[in-house]
């Protein structure tokens, strides 16, 4: 077992050092072929923003290299109709969830952690991304204002291109452990349109790479979890090597999720020790 | 939805089209006619998208996919694959076409190349015993389905832009009486068919009745299960996953 919260008294245990990435698995409610929420370490959802959003009209994806471009314009049900109609999918789960908690107006994810207190026994932490255009005043500020709604572990979002400059921020205002992260903002067309969103597969995982690298020179006390561009055992192993606690999967669970199962049955002898964690062996 | 490796065990070639048989038991016995299976194709995650396919055919083996000549990467590894390749298929993803309890003659309609897609469907209806014609409206005679595809007891009608099959033109001077005939209609094609299919069932009906026309919302998708929300489109009165709520649906419901 692994805690990626031990500064925080609810701790956030995991027994595996897969997590299922943001939207993954949608909201704990879309899974695929062969996989189970057993797989997982822990469940990262879909961002939600306080009120409904429709998101963007399609074209919403396309191909780049390596990879590709998915701008859903931050579709979602809304905070409120959300926890209403997936609470019951969430208690069910036997893997902790992680609840990701869109920005938009200033406040609101203040607003929605405050609302969090029925969730708490199925929440197990919220995710918070730091958007590209913020400063450190602001990181500050937004994170600072979860981490007095709400006693739940907090995972921050870095942009890997910022990872360095924000990270000792993020866990000052009181982010439980830092997620590395949000991979560069790319364009490319589709349909006679631009589609701009964060780079998102293989072609994603040097940046995350080089963000870990910088960080672990930072020598943080706090877990780090890698995300962005992890496509297979090699990629993963390499992050924990570098310094992560845990790695997180998204774009593998939707183009392959046999291989995706197979890497989650194959890290679990990987899982990392650190200081703080709670074993099996006591 | 599965996972499974399929093996490509024909191909037929007409002109620069394939036609891919491929051997998979398992997803084919899941498989209904308008929904949409996930091939990977390339080598390791390049590319990295699985490529949408809509099956022409479907048997107990398992399935056949048209490969049209385009300049995508993925179908044009498909068209090199030999024969006796093992590819990665997800599928079957989302609804197909229902038919109706208490229908006896349905009309399937189709467009272009998505016309091909109704093909496993008018196999099984007229396997059914339900009397079914098919009418589709195509550029040229080379994207028109050849009549030795369809069940004898199936009613062809072909309409081509060039003339070069069936008349010359659409098929609106058709339909009045096929709509007035078919208890149930199936289609295939793009939104602005769908609109010009609403207006003539208006036209010939009165109306444009919920459970009287299917179609089939044709897009790509990237997971096929519900988590990525990219295939989500403006249908059914809301911007809907159509991996989930389609991709075929009531033709009310596409033009909402």
């Amino acid at each position: 077992m692994l805690n990626l919260a031990p500064r925080n008294k609810l701790g956030l245990v995991i027994d595996s050092p897969l997590l299922a990435g943001s939207g993954a698995v949608g909201y704990g409610d879309a899974w695929p072929p062969g996989l189970r929420p057993e797989d997982f370490g822990a469940i990262i959802t879909a961002p939600v923003s306080a009120a409904p959003r429709k998101g963007r009209p399609q074209p919403r994806l396309t191909e780049i290299p390596g990879g590709f471009l998915l701008d859903t314009g931050g579709h979602n049900p809304g905070f409120r109709r959300l926890a209403a109609s997936q609470i019951r999918t969430w208690r069910r789960l036997p893997t902790p969830v992680i609840l990701a908690l869109a920005g938009g107006e200033p406040g609101d994810r203040a607003w929605m952690a405050a609302h969090l207190e029925p969730l708490e026994d199925v929440i197990a932490g919220v995710e918070l991304s730091v958007s590209e255009d913020v400063n450190l005043g602001e990181t500050a500020a937004f994170i600072a204002a979860v981490r007095r709604a709400t006693p739940l572990p907090i995972l921050a979002r870095l942009p890997v291109t910022r990872a360095t400059y924000l990270a000792r921020t993020a866990i000052v205002a009181g982010a439980d452990a830092l997620i590395v992260g949000t991979p560069p903002p790319a364009s490319y067309p589709a349909s006679q349109t631009l589609i701009e969103a964060p780079l998102s597969g293989p072609a994603a995982f040097p940046f995350t790479l080089r963000a870990l690298s910088l960080l672990a020179e930072l020598d943080l006390d706090s877990p780090i979890i890698a995300a962005g561009g992890v496509y297979s055992l090699d990629d993963a192993l390499l992050c924990l090597e570098m310094g992560a606690s845990a790695v997180a999967i998204r774009g593998l669970v939707w183009r392959d999720p046999a291989a995706a199962r197979r890497l989650a049955i194959n890290i679990r002898p990987f899982m990392p020790e650190m200081e703080g964690v709670e074993s099996d062996e006591g | 939805m599965i996972q499974v490796r399929a093996q490509i065990r024909d191909r037929e070639l007409h002109g620069a089209v394939h036609i891919l048989h491929l051997h998979a038991p398992d997803l084919a016995r899941q498989l209904h006619p308008g929904q949409a299976v996930l091939i990977q194709t390339g080598w390791y995650v390049d590319p990295f998208l699985r490529r949408t396919f809509y099956p022409v055919a479907i048997d107990d083996a398992g399935f056949a996919i048209r490969l049209a000549p385009d300049a995508d990467r993925g179908r044009a590894w498909l068209r090199m694959a030999p024969q006796g390749a093992e590819i990665d298929i997800l599928g079957p993803v989302g609804r197909g076409y229902a038919l109706p309890e208490r229908t006896r003659r349905i009309l399937c309609l189709g467009q272009g190349d998505a016309a091909w897609t109704l093909l496993p469907l008018v196999h099984a209806a007229s396997a059914q015993g339900l009397g079914v014609a098919l009418a589709m409206e195509a550029s040229t005679k080379r994207q028109t389905i050849p009549p030795r595809d369809l069940p004898i007891t199936v009613e062809y009608h072909v309409a081509t832009l060039d003339g070069s099959a069936g008349r010359r033109g659409d098929l609106r001077p058709l339909l009045p009486d096929l709509l007035r005939w078919a208890d149930a209609v199936m289609a295939a094609g793009s939104l602005d068919f769908y609109h010009v299919l609403a207006r003539m069932i208006e036209d010939a009906r009165m109306i444009l009745p919920r459970d009287y026309a299917q179609a089939l919302y044709q897009t790509d998708f990237l997971c096929g299960f519900g988590a990525c929300q990219a295939c989500a489109a403006d249908v059914a009165g809301g911007r809907r996953r159509v991996c989930l709520r389609g991709p075929v649906f009531d033709l009310v419901d596409i033009l909402r």
